[in-house]
């Protein structure tokens, strides 16, 4: 072969090769997906919400566990979502290049790519073992921290973008730098900004290390945040790893509640992000 | 010295007092501006009048914005940025520390290059300066607002849509409603950084329009790169050059008989 | 704050008033910092605990618990050797397989496929890591273990495990699950990260770069192998070692297919353990608080793993902008 036929042929082969790993990539993606709904329509009921984990052998569904779920969630998003963006705020305003902006974005990065079983471990001996036991506050807790890094991240990344000169038409109208902030940048980033906590959501949604040794879980109807709170990961975990068939039927259904909901809050983010580029 | 730029001028000599005797609204003392290390304004000194346009021309890099910056002490939002001198609106100086800055900033208002409406309504654009100040009963916002945007030459154009967006007008539409957020908390001085710069010529024109009837309640200082706006324009004319102030004149004088030779060379068209 | 002589000088639509909010500057200023500083103590909270609650088991054993093999609660004999073994692993299995596949799909987003697809395709392949580690999990267990162990673990056993020495990889009788699923199944989850971050990274090449070399008659192959690739190792090198720390710390999917072993096997095809599944498995049932000062101990190991590897991923794509003047 030609020297030239030779880098034909190779050349053919790797681009077949990469069409390859995307055709692996999606195929995985569907076949995660599809099982996922073959398996979880099955547990789909309107059952499944007003039930509550039953017993191994009876019927039952997962009522407790979604309701605290979103309740952890819930305040999860409540205490990160504020804290996230304060601290992005300082970052993207007071720290452009000082050192101690340096080492926060540093920190945070790691914290943001930190295992999320490490942050549980964290919040197990800051809060249960203080407590004395488990608790839904500890398990919100361990999602607020997870989700803090995201939010301060894409809150930080996003106030970057708003230019300068409208920071300068503002404070020449005499306007004070905390006013600049809150009335025009925040404005004018306020699209991005929820994204990104709208992504955050989503990530904390399917979280379960973090809460297995926080929250822990519950078999009953609970909404006593003070005590052991039943949510959907570990009643997951818990189920599937059963031998009992209506166990693993209700984990299946589980799962592919949670697989809804991230993919509603993914979808939701980025209609927020087309939405705001049509408003320019 | 050059017939040609004698045309671009007014055919009469405007009826108007002395220039010279005009009140000083801004006296500028031996500024010196230093980004970092470099020093991009050597010692300026020059005047504003009162209900005077003053232009400042200048190749790039001149330092023409810069000073422009110093008036209103915008650089301070950056740091490394240093002014030294004084810089005197109506015998104080606004350079002094301990002035709360936000209310020297407030009497000199400041109009970009690039036209920057806020992401808010028409309504709330030209309202952000005064609610700054003032919680004002609606009425009497209503009629400031309206009142700004007319002296804007915007009222006709945007009365029926107040309510929406400032990011909806067109450019030129977008710099007067800057200027109007800027006149709306009746400043005394007018910064004016190539306001038609970003503009068509039709915009400009109109802008140039409204400078023109703007002169009679303002200071104004007025960066160009466009030499005819400023002879146009202006009453009074600064030619920078490198950082340093080469001269200084009335405008009608410093287009028709400068002083110093870069300044002949640059207006006319020999460099820059 | 204003004097009487600014404020008779104030502008004249604001004679006699004080600007609204002014003294809001520092509180604000100390808000946000105070909040900028909860970051760092979050992780000094993290470390101080790991430390703390590791202490007992590591002034027990030594760092001998690093290498000690032995995990029994009965006699409370614990080594982190296994855990550690199997966290190494399975992580490496995951760049060995998630690396050439992330390049692949890179590669075609960039180079072959056609304008109207990129966005949607990479936005695909991007949903691949919005799926969360504990449905990668129950999706491990119930259908690609019980596949592995009826197709595949077979053909392997019968056709690589006879050879002289990578054979004792694959020996064994085909459990479904083990070490090599559960790498595997890391391997999808990261090779989304990887694939998108190398994206990003070769798309900043400098359109002339490309075109000069495509210009000189290069094979799209050449073009990347020997323009894109080296213009752009840093943010790649970087890119993986994110995917790295990520396949390190995974802990549900994990746990549901690595079946659970503190034994340490030569056969991929065997069961094992990581750090984290470990912690999964028997934090809450532990007994006794040298059994739970180990657990920490691991979790600690786990911690200051990770915080290398992403310390340095940080340390590469922090050069790599500056390289770029960004």
């Amino acid at each position: 072969m030609t020297v030239y036929g030779r880098r034909r042929a190779v050349n053919y082969l790797v681009m077949t090769l990469s069409l390859a790993a995307t055709a692996f990539g999606l195929a995985f993606l569907v076949l995660v997906l599809g099982t996922l709904i073959y398996h979880g329509a099955a547990a789909l009921r309107p059952s499944l919400f007003t039930e509550t984990t039953p017993p191994p052998g009876s019927a039952g569904g997962l009522g407790n566990a979604i309701f605290g779920s979103v309740a952890m969630t819930a305040i999860a998003t409540l205490v990160g979502t504020p804290t996230g963006i304060l601290a992005g705020t300082f970052l993207a305003e007071y720290a452009h290049s000082s050192r101690f902006g340096e080492v926060v974005r540093f920190v945070n990065d790691i914290l943001l790519s930190a295992p999320s079983i490490i942050i549980g471990l964290f919040v197990y001996a800051a809060m249960v073992v203080h407590m004395g036991h488990f608790s839904g506050w500890a398990g919100a807790m361990a999602l607020a921290i997870i989700m803090i890094p995201v939010v301060v991240r894409t809150t930080e990344d996003m106030l970057r973008l708003v230019p300068n000169s409208l920071r300068e038409a503002a404070a020449a109208l005499g306007a004070p730098k905390w006013r600049v902030v809150v009335t025009v940048t925040y404005r004018a980033a306020v699209q991005g900004m929820l994204t990104g906590v709208l992504l955050a959501v989503a990530r904390i949604s399917g979280e379960t290390a973090p809460l297995l040794f926080t929250a822990l879980n519950n078999q009953f109807w609970s909404a006593d945040l003070n005590a052991p709170m039943a949510n959907l990961p570990v009643v997951i975990f818990q189920f599937a790893l059963s031998p009992y068939a209506d166990w693993q039927t209700l984990a299946w259904g589980g799962a592919l509640l949670i697989a809804v909901a991230i993919l509603f809050l993914n979808i939701g983010a980025r209609l927020l992000a087309a939405w705001s580029s049509f408003d320019r | 010295m050059n017939t040609s730029l004698a045309q671009v001028l007014p055919p009469e000599p405007q009826a108007e007092p002395a220039a010279a005797s005009l009140p000083v609204k801004v006296e500028i003392r031996n500024v010196n501006f230093y980004y970092g290390k470099f020093q991009a304004l050597k010692n300026i000194s020059l005047v504003l009048r009162d209900r005077q346009v003053t232009a400042f021309i200048g190749p790039s890099g001149c330092g023409k914005s810069t000073l422009l910056r110093v008036l209103n002490r915008i650089y301070e939002l950056y740091p490394g940025q240093v002014a030294t001198g004084e810089v005197l609106v109506d015998g104080r100086n606004i350079l002094a520390p301990g002035l709360d800055i936000n209310l020297v900033r407030a009497r000199i208002g400041m109009v970009f290059q690039k036209p920057t409406p806020f992401p808010m309504a028409i309504y709330d654009n030209v309202a952000f300066g005064i609610r700054l100040y003032r919680r004002l009963p609606k009425s009497e916002l209503d009629d400031r607002v309206e009142d700004a945007l007319r002296r804007a030459a915007l009222w006709d154009e945007v009365k029926d849509k107040l309510r929406q967006s400032g990011l909806g007008l067109s450019g030129g539409q977008q710099q007067r409603l800057c200027i109007a957020r800027a006149i709306a908390v009746e400043p005394e001085i007018l910064l004016l950084d190539e306001p038609a710069s970003a503009l068509d010529p039709i915009s400009t024109q109109r802008i140039e329009e409204l400078i023109a009837e703007l002169k009679s309640d303002y200071c104004i200082a007025i960066v160009t790169h466009n030499m005819q706006q400023a002879a146009r324009s202006s009453d009074f004319t600064a030619f920078m050059y490198l950082g340093e102030l080469v001269e200084f004149d009335e405008t009608e004088r410093i287009f028709t008989h400068p002083r110093v030779k870069r300044t002949e060379d640059y207006i006319t068209g020999r460099f820059g | 704050m204003a004097t009487e002589a600014e404020l008779a000088t104030a502008p004249r639509a604001v004679r006699g008033e004080r600007p609204r909010g002014a003294a809001g500057d520092a509180l604000f200023r100390a808000l946000t910092f105070a909040f900028a500083l909860l970051v760092l103590v979050i992780l000094g909270g993290v470390i101080a605990s790991l430390v703390e609650g590791a202490w007992p088991a590591l002034r027990h054993f030594g760092l001998g618990f690093v290498v000690a093999a032995a995990w029994n609660p009965v006699t409370e004999t614990f080594g982190a050797l296994a855990p550690i073994y199997g966290t190494l692993v399975t992580a490496a299995i995951a760049m060995l397989v998630g690396i050439p596949v992330a390049f692949g799909i890179a590669l075609f987003i960039t180079e072959l496929c056609p304008v109207w697809l990129k966005r949607p395709l990479a936005t695909t392949i991007e949903l691949l890591a919005a799926i969360p580690s504990i449905i990668y999990g129950i999706w491990g267990l119930f259908v690609l273990a019980p596949f592995l162990q009826e197709r595949v673990e077979p053909a392997l056993i019968d056709s690589l495990g006879s050879l002289p020495v990578v054979g004792a990889l694959f020996a064994g009788p085909p459990l479904g699950i083990g070490v090599l699923t559960a790498g595997f199944i890391l391997a999808i989850m990261v090779l989304p990260f990887i694939s998108s971050i190398m994206r990003d990274v070769f798309e900043t090449v400098p359109p002339v770069l490309r075109e000069s070399a495509f210009g000189l008659g290069a094979t799209t192959t050449e073009v990347v192998w020997q323009v894109v690739l080296p213009y752009t190792r840093i943010g790649v090198a970087g890119g993986i070692l994110l995917g790295l720390g990520r396949a390190l710390g995974e802990t549900m999917a994990v746990t549901f297919v690595i079946g659970n072993s503190h034994r340490i096997h030569a056969s991929l095809l065997q069961p094992g353990t990581t750090i984290s599944a470990a912690l999964a498995n028997e934090f809450t049932e532990a007994v006794g608080d040298l059994y739970l000062s180990s657990l920490i101990a691991l979790g600690l190991i786990l911690f200051l793993i990770t915080f290398v590897v992403l310390a340095l991923a940080k340390l590469m794509l922090i050069r790599l902008q500056q390289q770029a003047g960004g």
